[in-house]
């Protein structure tokens, strides 16, 4: 494996040339361009937003916030995974023509979508300085110093499983479609558009902190909360007549979703060495 | 010194996919009963390439040509033996590996340089190079989609050549062009085989392998049938043809 890494270090034009060029297509045609990615979340957010807390009735006070906390970093995963599926049949006739380390592709993929990420926090932060630090005069958040540590874990889960699902997707087709089912029972399962606090209320009150602990070994739930409570204030809030108590964050469980997002990104890394020369044979 | 390729007793062994078996369902299907019928591409080869060679590789269809300068080219791991390449190889891309229709000339150019293996800088140095071999100047910022075939090869055929590789593989597009800038790319690869560099082609134009190569294999069923001086290797081609 470190031969291979030192392979992809002499490859990094490439890297950015795939990544430039995904840019680029994507917006090439449309006058807007970034605009877009950024028109999607905003109109899921404000409908969830609409759905949640006046149909639902969850009160959290500025709700949309905890829910953007928690929608960008979802988009970033479910897109990266979604492209990576595609990945390699796209680049079919580069493949069957030239050597080049094959695991550019899903990086290529992770990278763009990590770049649509951050500029999409970049809008958020300016958000919420302009809601909580000038209308509010709340303290700028020390935590927020952990966001790199969490963008930097979240990245490393994806390029795992990016390896993984664009490997599985030249053998059979069927990971796409088995992917965007997941991704929509995913979408339930994560705690995007609910806090996981509601989810520590519900369960078996006798074991109660050790079934909360298993939840967040999910780096995918552990990621989202962390995300949550480092960038937002603590809050107090109810959800009919029942009164919510926003929880600290387990610097313990996200030290194990480290341990388990570096696993992924090396197994998956394995999982596509075994099987990456064989692409060109078979797309 | 090296040789620039060595193939040592090199076999490719394909899993025949009859019908596309890309799917979970026919995975499991024919989980049990049913091994993919295998197909022998190329048998126990064997051979030697010295810098500043130029190769035509010239067989029927199906003759495995392609294969071998894929193998050359580390886009197949062959099945059993070993392939040495000693230097920075480039393959000549077309439309559709290499070049997005939707980008320019200019932004496919980097990004065909970089699959070559090229740091950014490098492609700058060489950038003006590029564009004055491929005569594409005027054109050289609208997207490639508005591009003739012909456009497409001479871009092609310059990021090729003129990124500086040693060893270069082109499979199946000499043939494109007009005469004159056909003249000019063979007088560019004179050039290039003066400076000790390497070719290696595969093509169907025998005319071309009269024109460029000192050498050609003949290859026939995943074995060598012929190896060595262009005239007479052609000749026995297309005596046997007869």
């Amino acid at each position: 494996m470190i031969d291979e890494l030192r392979e992809l270090a002499k490859y990094k034009n490439l890297l950015m040339q795939l990544v430039l060029r995904d840019l680029k297509v994507r917006y090439k045609n449309s006058a807007l361009g970034f605009f877009w990615s950024l028109a999607n979340p905003l109109v899921q957010v404000a409908t969830i937003t609409v759905v949640v807390k006046y149909v639902m009735r969850l009160d959290i006070p500025n709700y949309s916030a905890y829910l953007l906390g928690g929608y960008l970093p979802w988009m970033f995963f479910q897109y990266a995974l979604l492209d990576s599926s595609q990945v390699i049949l796209l680049h079919r006739d580069l493949l069957r023509k030239v050597y080049f380390p094959r695991e550019l592709l899903p990086l290529s993929v992770v990278v763009a979508n990590l770049i649509h990420f951050i500029l999409a926090l970049v809008v958020f932060f300016a958000y919420l300085l302009f809601y909580y630090i000038f209308l509010h005069g709340s303290p700028i958040l020390p935590t927020v110093l952990w966001l790199p540590v969490l963008v930097g874990l979240q990245f490393l889960l994806l390029v795992g499983l990016t390896f993984v699902v664009s490997a599985l997707n030249v053998f059979y087709e069927d990971t796409k479609y088995i992917l965007t089912v997941l991704m929509n029972v995913m979408f339930y399962l994560t705690p995007v558009m609910y806090v996981s606090e509601l989810v520590y209320t519900r369960l078996p009150e006798a074991h109660r902190t050790l079934l909360f602990k298993l939840y967040l070994l999910s780096p995918l739930n552990m990621l989202t909360e962390a995300y949550r409570k480092t960038m937002l204030p603590a809050f107090h809030g109810g959800v009919r007549g029942e009164q919510i108590q926003s929880l600290p964050l387990d610097y313990g469980m996200l030290a194990i979703c480290a341990i388990v997002c570096v696993l992924v990104a090396v197994g998956g890394y394995a999982f596509f060495n075994a099987r990456k020369w064989v692409f060109a044979e078979r797309v | 010194m090296k040789p620039a390729i060595q193939l040592h007793s090199v076999t490719k062994i394909f899993d025949m996919i009859r019908e596309k078996q890309t799917s979970l369902k026919s995975a499991i299907l024919s989980f049990r009963h049913a091994r993919p019928q295998k197909l022998v591409a190329i048998k126990e080869l064997s051979f030697t390439i010295d810098h500043g060679e130029t190769v035509a590789i010239i067989g029927r269809n199906g003759s495995g040509k392609s294969t071998l300068l894929r193998i050359i080219g580390r886009v197949y791991k062959p099945t059993g033996g070993s392939v040495e390449v000693d230097g920075r190889m480039s393959t000549m891309l077309d439309l559709g590996a290499g070049f997005h229709p939707e980008l320019t000339g200019r932004e496919n150019i980097f990004f065909n340089a970089a699959v070559m293996g090229l740091g950014t800088a490098q492609v700058r140095d060489k950038i003006d190079q590029i564009i004055d071999f491929s005569e594409l100047n005027d054109f050289i910022d609208t997207p490639v989609k508005t591009y003739s075939a012909g456009m497409l090869m001479r871009l092609g055929f310059a990021v090729a050549v003129e990124t500086d590789p040693d060893i270069l593989l082109i499979d199946e597009v000499l043939a494109v062009g007009d005469a004159a800038f056909q003249e000019k790319c063979y007088k560019r690869i004179d050039a290039f085989k003066a400076a000790g560099k390497t070719i290696v082609f595969v093509t169907h134009d025998l005319e071309a392998a009269r024109a460029v190569a000192s050498r050609t294999i003949w290859f026939d069923k995943g074995e060598v049938r012929a190896d060595g001086d262009t005239q007479a290797t052609v000749k026995a081609y297309l005596d046997c043809r007869l």
